[in-house]
């Protein structure tokens, strides 16, 4: 099995339009390693569905070169559909008139799978996804989380080597997308090696799954890393969160001492007054700081009462990579109604 | 769950990245495809779960046209209009089925994209969409077949269509049926493949076109009072030489609709009527020359459709 998964070299994707041509990849160069978890985080419009269309082999590249397990998705387009599959959220796919089992079937034919072999796989994977109740309902019937199910079902049904999922989670309730997470999750650790690429707009999920994230937008590739190799490129000094039952001189105080950047009151402490206690920020030059401040506060006969390291966050990422949070994402040109405030 | 683990449980685990899977087994993935795209069509064409929704497209549609006609011919050509009776049954009957196929094939592709959205996950499979396209329409046209039958049953006997089974050229019959039925296949690929490339609201296309296939195949009227030139445009098209066959072959003897004294047919070949050979020959020579243009069309379609990215389109979107 080839070490790669996915190996994108200089893609670009211009879409033409009316108006002027869009571009919705503008030179992505990507390596997949096989087995991986890999996520795609970006604003709407930053291309992600895009890639995953042009390793599908849905969509020619405008140029560059794109392989799945160094199958070329031009050239080689069969061999990639064999060993591939894809499941995109937030759409009602199938054809109603059939039941969960007839449309599973169906597509196992399509894969080649010899027809009681087909039915066997059908079975087994309607079971895995929980779908067994509905399994002679007609698809018209099921509801969007069942019918998701179903197309999940659908994208494991040849076995793929590697999977792609465009927003599986879209418009599922939590209890549905926690169920449908844990499906994934859990038929990737079933086999070493089986490899994913998702796209999702939910941080958390990004965070939970992924192994490596690339943060995209405007059809380029802002960063790449692990989650955490992401947050700490945002967390460049050490942000503690502390509570102190009493504090002599106040955050004045503390802010001063050294390696101390800055020490400021928590918001919403003051109203706290029944507890009786002092929570403060502290942001430190680095974690070494601390032992001074410790040992400082100990000298003013304050009692720590709680410490914890507060973690930056997907978002505090992306917000910072992308300029914008994902409710203002999409409205990086300011409309007529902004210029008239401004 | 074991489930998940996949095929482990049907014993071919370890050859789970085993480069051999890239490959498919050919014909018999073709075949296994082609059959199930047949059997899906059938499901979802036939209206099997509703009878009178089947009654109605596959049956009154064409009997009532059929019945309008012989009206009409009645009032117009006075008695002589009986001898046309058989010619115009079999024309309904026949052109139920042509809007089977034709616009079936293409309506195929505008549900699948716009109303089921499988379309994407049926490309994306390994299976060759022409040969599950070409499936669905052998589908709608089994379908429409049981229609033909019974217009034209429902019209002998109601309608006293003089109709001899022991005269039946049977030969011919099959002949142009087969032949017939690719030439239909082909024009619905031919279409399919427009159909892709729109992007708005094109329900209504295929049926245009095969509105427009009606007037120039003789169909219900002989060609000889078209104008020379639409004469020969019905003259290339595979569908007028089927219709042809068929009513020479069901009703030998009786009008024909190609040629007749001052025809295109005539000055072109210096005898008035088509022979049953002749008629054959012109079926195969054009219908082989659709279905291959079809193929071809559909397949530059397709790859235009990758390089545009139409295979998700929906309309409004
Ligand atoms: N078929 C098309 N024709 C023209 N423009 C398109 C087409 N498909 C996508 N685009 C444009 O290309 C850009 C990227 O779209 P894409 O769907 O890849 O974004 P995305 O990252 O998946 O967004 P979202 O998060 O909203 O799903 C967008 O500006 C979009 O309008
Ligand atoms: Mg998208």
């Amino acid at each position: 099995m080839p070490a790669l998964a996915i190996e994108v070299r200089g893609v670009r994707r211009v879409y033409s339009s009316k108006k002027a041509p869009i571009v919705a990849l503008d030179g992505i160069d990507l390596e997949v390693p096989t087995g991986e978890f890999f996520g795609l985080l970006g604003p709407n419009g930053a291309g992600k569905t895009t890639l995953i269309k042009i390793l599908t082999t849905l969509l020619s590249p405008s140029s560059g070169t794109a392989s799945v397990f160094g199958f070329d998705v031009e050239k080689d387009t069969k061999k990639i559909r064999r060993i591939m599959n894809m499941v995109a959220g937030g759409e009602q796919s199938g054809y109603g008139i059939l039941s969960v089992r007839e449309q599973l079937w169906m597509f196992t034919q399509f894969y080649g799978l010899a027809g009681a072999e087909g039915w066997r796989r059908v079975d087994e994977l309607i079971e895995a996804v929980g779908l067994a109740e509905q399994r002679l309902q007609r698809v018209s019937t099921l509801s969007t989380g069942q019918r998701q199910k179903m197309n999940l079902a659908r994208g494991l049904l040849n076995d793929p080597w590697i999977l792609f999922l465009d927003e599986p989670t879209l418009g599922l309730d939590v209890a549905a997308a926690r169920s449908l997470r844990e499906l994934i999750v859990e038929w990737r650790a079933a086999v070493p090696g089986r490899t994913i690429l998702l796209t999702t707009h939910y941080m958390a999920e990004a965070d939970e799954l992924c192994e490596r994230i690339a943060i995209v937008d405007h059809g380029r590739i802002l960063a790449i890393g692990s989650p955490d190799e992401l947050k700490r490129r945002v967390q460049r000094e050490s942000i503690f969160r502390i509570e102190l039952d009493r504090l002599e001189g106040g955050a004045q105080a503390l802010g001063r001492l050294p390696g101390v950047v800055s020490a400021t009151a928590a918001a919403g402490n003051e109203a706290d007054t029944d507890r009786q206690s002092v929570v403060m920020n502290l942001v430190l030059e680095d974690d070494g700081a601390l032992g001074r401040v410790v040992g400082d506060l100990a000298d003013r006969g304050s009692h720590i009462l709680g410490l914890r390291k507060s973690e930056p966050t997907l978002e505090d990422v992306f917000v910072e990579l992308v300029g914008r949070g994902f409710d203002e994402a999409g409205t990086d040109e300011p409309g007529p109604s902004a210029e008239a405030i401004a | 769950m074991t489930a998940m683990a996949g095929p482990a449980a049907t014993g071919i685990d370890g050859a789970r990245f085993d480069p051999s899977r890239t490959e498919g087994r050919g014909l018999a993935d073709t075949l296994r495809s082609f059959k199930v795209a047949v059997l899906l069509g059938w499901k979802l064409e036939a209206n099997w779960t509703d009878p009178f929704l089947f009654f109605i497209y596959s049956v009154a549609k064409p009997l009532s046209s059929a019945l309008i006609l012989v009206v009409m011919l009645e009032v117009i050509g006075g008695p002589a209009g009986k001898a046309f009776r058989p010619f115009v049954i079999v024309g309904s009957a026949l052109w139920a089925f042509v809007l089977n196929g034709v616009a079936g094939l293409a309506w195929s592709v505008l549900e699948d994209r716009e109303r089921y959205r499988v379309l994407k996950y049926v490309y994306v499979s390994p299976a060759d969409f022409l040969t599950v396209l070409v499936g669905r329409g052998v589908a709608r046209i089994g379908v429409g077949l049981a229609g033909v039958v019974i217009t034209l049953m429902v019209g002998v006997i109601a309608l006293g269509v003089p109709f001899d089974i022991g005269r039946v050229d049977w030969p011919m019959l099959v002949a142009v049926s087969a032949l017939g039925l690719a030439s239909i296949i082909g024009l619905g690929l031919l279409m399919a493949g427009v159909c892709i490339q729109t992007r708005q609201e094109s329900w209504s296309y295929p049926e245009a076109f095969a509105g427009a296939l009606f007037l120039v195949t003789g169909a219900v009227f002989p060609l000889v009072v078209l104008p020379a030139p639409v004469q020969i445009v019905g003259l290339l098209t595979p569908l007028t030489w089927w219709i042809a066959g068929t009513r020479q072959a069901l009703f030998p003897g009786g009008p024909g609709s190609v040629g007749g004294p001052g025809s295109a047919f005539a000055s072109t070949f210096g005898h008035p009527d088509p022979s049953a050979g002749e008629i054959v020959l012109a079926l195969l020579v054009t219908g082989t020359v659709v279905t291959l243009a079809a193929v071809a069309v559909f397949r530059l379609s397709d790859r235009r459709a990758k390089r545009t990215g139409l295979y998700d389109r929906t309309t409004g979107s």
